[in-house]
């Protein structure tokens, strides 16, 4: 697609004024010139060999590029996942069992608040109020200067991106497992387990939390490959030095080979995400087998 | 000559509007006087802001310490032969001792850390440029710099396979000759008075590039890889990590008499201005090239930082178009001399300079830049704005009220479509009031955003456009603008767009390239700015600058050191003599 937008790799970095034909001799150079299809295959070919190709404007190599941005988008998407989930999970449990209660109440208000607040909006206040007004926190990036590897200071510096990240995941991840909670509930073998005698805590917990995960963990699955696409606009406004930046910053200059490597790494990510959500399921749901001819499920 | 067109800001607006896309789906010692005697006092800070020297002179300068300063881009590849990018033209400047250096007024300077012991000599016949270089500069992997490197350099600069965009202004050498180590000269085909300018440049090592194809030469590792940058500045290029930051420090064997004070730049790369601009008031940074004006204010209120507000090299216009064929009609309303100083008239360009910009701009009515030693001053008709006066001119060109209040000549409606590059804020605020402007007099304006890329590929370098609204950025402090106005450059060899023809002014522009000496030369600079507006090819209406905004708690300069908005890399000016304090 980025091949349809106007404008080209060339265009950008030369000099503008330069000739027309300038622009072509250099565009020959690139392989600009070459039918798409031919530039696909080219560039499937070196990838193959484990060569994600070099960028247009200073023959960078891609994995130069994007390999650290990967690691550090991971680092960020990671922590604020891990967060939300260790709130959202039990929350919209306990929730599930006092519906509409005040818990319950704030829970849909936070949600509300997250998916319609702008995450780059929310960045903002944070970073003026904790970081500008009480200087608590760091403003921005990853490491301070000269501090790069120590834990701590990459600890202070998560707290508000993974805070702003979390807010928007928490938001649908308490009414996912709210929602999936509620539903086991009803079903009749819950009700088979309370008359059995059961103690309500182990209804819940056994009966029907595992259950109740398996729509979870698709939405789970599904959602990993964002973690690794980053998320553009966090990642601008704190400076972190992740995926999302870099694809943007990509996609003014026309780094076609940049923005390939990229989907192609969100790709694989959804393909392992999916895989991760298939072997989940085997583990909180026996009925879930593989590889033995028709399916129980 | 290194023209190149002021894209200004809009590389962010469309980064933020991507972005959002994406979200939605995921120097000189002494100030000398110029010798043209024509320049006036280089406007300095703005006076609502205080002089960011005022401490200087307190304390003396201190030795050490790390200078932390942001940039919106990532540097491209510093390679002087091959930089096209603000971003690695300033860590060029941190790291490449240059042949000679500008003073504040853009004069040709030997520096102490010039590689030049004194300025070129110039044969009686302004052909014979001889150059001789210090004895002491040294590369940083301790090889002599010599004329070797300054014949290489420019040989390869002129060499078309190259692909330097530095050619056109080596391509009138004729011949280098190397006379001793220390001494080149240099012959030129024509005389051509511009090619000073072009002694104001970076050198590479002969020893280290010399075997490399020609043409391979954009693609090498020297200018991308630090270890492999063999430099001969103040300071080395230690560590570039892509897309966070770009250090350089001082290292001991800098061969300069006068070494850096400051032990480490370190640039700071920020994809958002908005957290770069925080990141000074919170000190994480202690300079930053360019505020957003939306910021200005904001940042005034810190009492640590100085916000630096001055025009810089770079000027804005509307261009008329002069070809029939490019308009809707066939018929190009901007032929009548008095139609065109009408329109100046109608501009209300101060206005322009209040409102949009903020105090950092300031009126042109030349190509020249204000307090340049080719600036034409009072010579250069200054259109006060007065719709009036506008009206009467228009009437005497011929234009009458249409039925719908839009003037008409000889059936055709004086309506127009202005182009400029889309995400520009500047420029859309500019496009808004001359469109309201000239509404006024009874003139339609069709304001149009366009994506830069395309835009110039496809209207500018072709000259496919009625009327634009965009800027020139002089990176070369020479007045000869020869190929944007003569009509010897129409395109697609030139950069005259708009098809404009004045053949006292082809001339003239000649004549300015043949004389020497700069105070002949200003003098005809001084006749083509008269001669220009009044004949306004462009209406020519402000310089801008970038504000520059400086922690003067921590970074400090003598008062002849203080950056230079008038220079292209005016903003590390003299960064060799200032100093860091973080007491």
């Amino acid at each position: 697609m980025i091949h349809a937008a106007p404008g080209g790799p060339t265009q950008i970095f030369l000099a503008p004024g330069l000739s027309p034909e300038a622009g072509e001799i250099q565009a020959h150079n690139l392989g600009l010139d070459r039918p798409i299809p031919e530039q696909y295959i080219k560039w499937l070919g070196n990838f193959l060999q484990g060569d994600l190709g070099k960028t247009f404007k200073n023959n960078i190599p891609v994995g130069d590029l994007l390999w650290p941005t990967v690691g550090n988008t991971m680092v960020l998407m990671g922590a604020a996942w891990l967060v939300s989930l260790l709130i959202a999970i039990p929350w919209g449990i306990y929730n599930s069992t006092r519906e509409y209660g005040l818990s319950d109440q704030t829970a849909s208000f936070i949600s509300y608040l997250g998916f319609a607040m702008p995450t780059f909006w929310f960045g903002i206040i944070l970073q003026q109020f904790f970081a500008m007004k009480l200087d608590l926190l760091p403003l921005s990036d990853m490491w301070t200067m000269g501090e790069e590897g120590n834990l701590s200071d990459l600890f202070l510096h998560l707290v508000l991106p993974v805070t702003v990240l979390s807010i928007t995941f928490l938001a649908a991840y308490v009414k996912y497992s709210r929602a999936s909670m509620l539903e086991v509930l009803n079903q009749d073998y819950i009700r088979t387990a309370r008359a059995k005698g059961l103690k309500e805590r182990k209804v819940v917990f056994r009966h029907a939390l595992r259950n109740a995960l398996i729509p979870i963990i698709t939405i789970l699955g599904l959602d990993l490959p964002i973690l690794v696409g980053g998320a553009a606009l966090t990642e601008s406004v704190f400076n972190w030095p992740g995926m999302g930046r870099l694809f943007v910053e990509m996609a003014v200059s026309r780094e076609y080979s940049v923005l390939m490597s990229i989907t192609l790494v969100v790709s694989v990510m959804v393909v392992i995400g999916n895989l991760i959500a298939d072997i989940l399921y085997a583990i909180v749901d026996p009925r879930v087998q593989f590889g033995q001819g028709g399916s129980a499920s | 000559m290194t023209r190149s067109f002021r894209k200004g800001l809009s590389f962010f607006s469309v980064l933020a509007l991507l972005a959002t896309l994406l979200a939605a789906c995921s120097g000189n010692k002494t100030p000398e006087s110029s010798p043209s005697g024509s320049a006036s006092p280089t406007p300095s800070a703005s006076a609502s802001s205080p002089s960011p020297s005022a401490s200087a002179s307190a304390e003396g300068p201190v030795d050490g310490g790390t200078l932390t300063v942001s940039t919106f881009s990532d540097i491209v590849a510093v390679n002087p032969l091959f930089v096209g990018d603000t971003s690695s033209g300033d860590l060029e400047t941190l790291i490449f001792a240059k042949l000679y250096d500008l003073d504040r007024n853009a004069n040709l300077t030997a520096e102490p850390w010039s590689l030049a012991a004194e300025l070129p000599q110039i044969s009686a016949d302004g052909l014979t440029y001889t150059i001789k270089l210090k004895t002491t500069p040294k590369w940083t992997d301790g090889k002599p710099v010599t004329a070797d490197d300054v014949i290489f350099t420019f040989d390869t600069a002129r060499n078309a396979d190259a692909g330097s965009p530095l050619v056109s202004q080596y391509d009138k050498i004729e011949k280098m000759t190397k006379v001793d180590d220390q001494t080149v000269e240099i012959k030129l085909k024509q005389v051509y008075a511009p090619f000073q300018y072009a002694l104001y440049q970076s050198i590479v090592p002969a020893h280290v590039l010399k075997d490399v194809p020609v043409k391979e030469l954009k693609e090498h590792t020297y200018g991308v890889d630090p270890a492999k940058t063999v430099t001969s500045g103040p300071w080395k290029w230690t560590e570039w990590k892509k897309g966070q930051y770009i250090a350089v420090e001082s290292y001991p064997e800098y061969w300069g008499e006068k070494k850096p004070h400051i032990a480490k730049v370190i640039t700071k790369i920020y994809a958002d201005q908005q957290t770069e601009v925080q990141a000074l008031m919170k000190g994480d940074v202690d300079m930053t090239q360019a505020i957003p004006l939306t910021q200005i204010e904001a940042v005034k209120k810190d009492e640590d930082i100085t916000v630096i507000l001055a025009p810089g090299p770079q000027y804005e216009y509307v261009q008329f178009n002069f070809k029939d064929e490019n308009f809707p009609d066939k018929y190009s309303p901007f032929k009548g001399q008095k139609t065109r100083q009408a329109i100046a008239y109608a501009l209300n360009r101060q206005g322009m300079v209040d409102n949009v910009l903020k105090g950092s701009g300031a009126l042109m009515n030349s190509p020249f830049l204000p307090g340049s030693w080719a600036d034409p001053g009072d010579a250069a008709v200054n259109y006060e704005y007065s719709a009036d006066k506008a009206k009467a001119l228009l009437a005497e060109d011929g234009w009458k009220p249409g039925k719908d209040g839009i003037l008409e000549k000889d059936g055709h409606r004086f309506s127009f479509e202005l182009q400029y590059n889309s995400g520009n804020s500047r420029r859309e605020g500019v496009s808004a009031i001359i469109q309201q402007n000239l509404k006024d007099v009874g003139i339609e304006v069709k304001p149009r955003g366009i994506d830069f890329a395309t835009w110039i590929d496809q209207n500018i370098t072709p000259g496919k456009f009625p009327a634009i609204l965009l800027g020139w950025s002089l990176t070369n402090p020479d007045p000869d603008a020869e190929s944007i106005f003569s009509s010897k450059y129409f395109p697609p060899a030139g950069q005259n767009g708009g098809w404009y023809v004045n053949e006292k002014l082809d001339e003239m522009w000649v004549k300015g390239q043949q004389v020497i000496d700069q105070a002949e030369r200003a003098k005809i600079y001084k006749e083509i700015g008269k001669e220009i507006s009044i004949d306004l090819p462009y209406v020519f209406l402000y310089q801008y600058g970038l504000p520059q905004g400086v922690n003067t708690k921590v970074v400090k300069w003598a008062e002849d050191d203080r950056p230079e908005s008038q220079l292209a890399y005016g903003y590390l000016f003299h960064a060799i003599n200032w100093w860091v304090d973080r007491k």
